[in-house]
């Protein structure tokens, strides 16, 4: 009976028999904490409801508005960029124009000189063959013949064989004909030398014509083009149909194969900087030598690029846009002047160096000739001993002698050649650097969208883990709540009268409800306008 | 000529900028021979001399290089045979680097035997002398049987060494105790205890091609 009452009351000895929950023993003691517990969660509803706003639906209204900056920026930079595309396509289609313009104005020039004396000869052709062919319209054999009977006749009357008679007819139209056709015959000539004339003449001009509707069909296309650009609102579309990442991929391919031809010219010039400015120091880590040949380099390289944006192919520095044609002249040649000044310094860097490698070789040779045989370094494998001795040694002098003039030559050739071509590697920069602040553009706006999709998804959460944690507070504090509401309830219907028309009108756990306290809500504008500061302040 | 003054010295004033920054270091070395003159070594000394050629050849312009011999009292101004520092471009180097062949052949050719081997007192010179040179990279090519014979008047068994910073190499030790061989080995190993000891650090090189690279690649 004593047992049964024990776990009947819960009480602490059954209790400590059966375990504990946190220290607190199952059974009363363990109902008691939680309904306490319960009670104080109902009592501090109020301040950790704020607690929890704060944490998740500040949180999540930082995050909304982040999306909404970044999701507003990422939107204008993608416009902005594909502004900038169409107006760089706008910019290329009436370069293009221009140039065709341009090439039709001097085609235009040369098609009067072209076609004048064509034109002057086919109205020749055109009139020969008409006096041809009026001579040939002229000629009436009916009548010829009927005249060469007639003129036949007498001699019918005088000679009665039938034989003689049909000779004498054959014979009087024959010659009739033959009277009439002399004249004729130059007209044929004419026709027959005209003809094959007049149809080249004819192709000619065809040729001519059509070459001219190409370049106008070409004009027409590049405006219609430009036109396009220039009206149409969709300026995505417009970006999408100019071509970003194909001539930046071919730039790409080019200006690595120039620079393996400046890691070649390095190395070229590396070895006889030397001799200039001497060796012994490094700067930042990289020896003197070094550093000056990579200086040379970039030298060479800005010399080339100022030659071609002189020369009009590039349109790297803004300054030469406003510059006369004049001055540009004159930057183009001392550009020119001074890529040759870097040609003939690479060239004779390039004897030094051979000159340099020569001394070396031969200091070496002093220190090991003058050694012991039993000192001297064991020869190395790709260097067989006996090798020397089969070959004479002036044969071998003379042979190494040419060898090397025929290096040293095609050092010089190699170091005239590079600046050059340094020079035209200035040529694909342009698409490089243009089309890669486009592509930059476009990844950074995708970038900005996708940080902002990320935020708005975080502030979706953060509001609703929030409205969940309080959907649940609630749910544990609900029979409080329901006593609570009860309780009021009843005190308002006797303050009221039984007229109340919301049991929850002044309960602070329904979430969407206003506060009467609460402000009137803004007009649209002003909220607007209050959007700033509060972006700022997120 | 003019233009190559200019660039000279728009390059002079480019790296007096840039050691200012401490950007710029120097890359240059300092290079000690000693030379054993003693009564066991000095029939030795054309293939030390020889060895020290090939050593400098291999030497970059700007590098310094100096020589002393060990004698009975080798802490002694009076031992440096010479003293040089080669110049930056690599030509002038070459015409340098073959003075100095010449000057170690001439030595070589009309050294006189010493009584006495003062190897410390001949180590403290070259310390000496290194300290001196701005040049971060040091070394002390040594050319010795490494055993020691001190002379009463010249104890030098007993001071103290200062080699911090300073690379020891010993080369062209000749094996001068031919029926005892723990002994030279014990020599070397006592003589790379003491220069570890003063701070420096030790290597023996037993082939010619080793001494230039070890010098130009530590």
């Amino acid at each position: 009976m004593e047992q049964s009452l024990d776990q009947a009351t819960g009480s602490p000895a059954s209790a400590a028999d059966s375990g504990s929950f946190f220290g607190i023993p199952y059974g009363w003691p363990l109902v008691l904490a939680i309904v306490g517990l319960i009670l104080i969660m109902w009592m501090a509803r109020e301040p950790l409801r704020r607690v929890v706003w704060q944490i998740f639906f500040i949180t999540g209204r930082v995050f909304g508005r982040w999306g909404l900056w970044l999701t507003e920026h990422g939107r204008n930079a993608r416009t902005n960029c594909n502004e900038k595309i169409a107006a760089h396509r706008a910019d290329e289609l009436q370069d293009r124009m221009l140039m065709l313009e341009d090439r039709m104005g001097r085609r235009a020039e040369k098609l009067a000189k072209e076609t004048g004396p064509v034109i002057a000869r086919l109205d020749k052709s055109t009139h020969q063959l008409a006096t041809a062919a009026g001579e040939l319209t002229d000629i009436n054999l009916e009548d010829a013949a009927e005249r060469a009977f007639r003129a036949a006749l007498p001699s019918m009357e005088s000679g009665r064989g039938l034989n003689k008679l049909e000779k004498n007819i054959a014979q009087s139209t024959a010659r009739a004909m033959n009277e009439r056709l002399v004249p004729v015959r130059p007209a044929l000539q004419i026709i027959k030398a005209e003809s094959p004339r007049v149809r080249e003449l004819a192709e000619k001009l065809t040729k001519t014509s059509n070459e001219f509707n190409q370049h106008v069909d070409e004009v027409n296309k590049t405006f219609e083009e430009f036109e396009m650009i220039m009206r149409s609102d969709d300026r995505s579309k417009i970006a999408a149909r100019a071509s970003i990442v194909i001539p930046w991929l071919i730039a790409i391919i080019i200006t690595a194969i120039a620079l393996s031809g400046v890691f070649l010219n390095f190395f070229l010039i590396e070895r006889p900087m030397a001799e200039i400015v001497g060796e012994g120091a490094r700067i930042g880590g990289i020896g003197l030598p070094t550093f000056a040949a990579i200086i040379v380099i970039f030298l060479e390289f800005v010399a080339g690029v100022v030659l071609m944006d002189a020369a009009g192919f590039t349109r790297l520095i803004p300054a030469f846009h406003s510059m006369s044609d004049g001055s540009r002249k004159i930057m183009f040649w001392v550009a020119f002047a001074f890529l040759a000044l870097f040609s003939v310094l690479e060239m004779t860097l390039s004897i030094v160096r051979e000159q340099i490698i020569e001394q070396q070789q031969e200091t070496r040779d002093l220190a090991a000739q003058l050694i012991t045989p039993s000192l001297a370094p064991a020869p190395t494998a790709d260097a067989p001993a006996d090798a020397v001795t089969e070959t004479p040694p002036a044969e071998a002098a003379v042979a190494a002698e040419k060898g090397l003039a025929l290096s040293t030559v095609a050092q010089l050739i190699l170091a005239g050649i590079i600046p050059w071509l340094l020079a035209a590697a200035a040529l694909p920069l342009e698409t490089i650097v243009r089309n890669t602040v486009f592509m930059l553009s476009i990844v950074g706006s995708f970038l900005m969208l996708m940080l902002a999709f990320i935020c708005k998804t975080l502030a979706v959460a953060f509001k609703n883990v929030g409205l969940f944690a309080l959907t649940i507070y609630d749910a544990i504090i609900f029979a409080p709540l329901w006593v609570e509401r009860r309780v009021k309830g009843t005190a308002r219907n006797r303050r009221s009268g039984g007229g109340g028309d919301s049991e929850d009108a002044d309960d602070v756990m329904v979430l969407d409800r206003k506060s009467p306290t609460a402000p009137p809500k803004e007009p649209k504008q002003n909220r607007e306008k209050n959007r700033e500061p509060e972006l700022q302040k997120a | 000529m003019i233009g190559r003054s200019f660039l000279n010295a728009g390059l002079a004033l480019a790296i007096a900028a840039l050691v200012g920054c401490g950007l710029v270091t120097s890359t240059n070395r300092s290079v000690f021979f000693i030379f054993d003159v003693s009564g066991t070594y000095v029939k030795s000394v054309p293939d030390a001399a020889k060895l020290a050629n090939i050593t400098i050849a291999e030497l970059q312009p700007g590098d310094w290089i100096g020589a002393s011999q060990i004698s009975a009292c080798s802490f002694s101004e009076k031992e440096i045979i010479l003293q040089r520092q080669l110049p930056t471009t690599p030509s002038l180097a070459a015409s340098a680097k073959r003075e100095l062949f010449e000057a170690f052949n001439t030595y070589a050719g009309g050294v006189k035997s010493a009584k006495f081997t003062d190897i410390r007192g001949a180590l403290a010179q070259a310390s000496d002398e290194l300290k001196r040179r701005p040049e971060a990279a040091r070394f002390i090519v040594l050319f010795s049987d490494m055993v020691a014979d001190y002379s009463k008047s010249c104890d030098t068994a007993n001071i103290k060494l200062d080699l911090a910073g300073i690379h020891v190499i010993a080369a062209n030790v000749i094996k001068s105790t031919p029926g005892d061989p723990e002994k030279y080995f014990a020599v070397l190993k006592e003589w790379e205890a003491q220069v570890v000891a003063a701070g420096g650090t030790w290597s023996l090189v037993s082939s010619p091609d080793q001494l230039p690279k070890l010098v130009n690649e530590l």
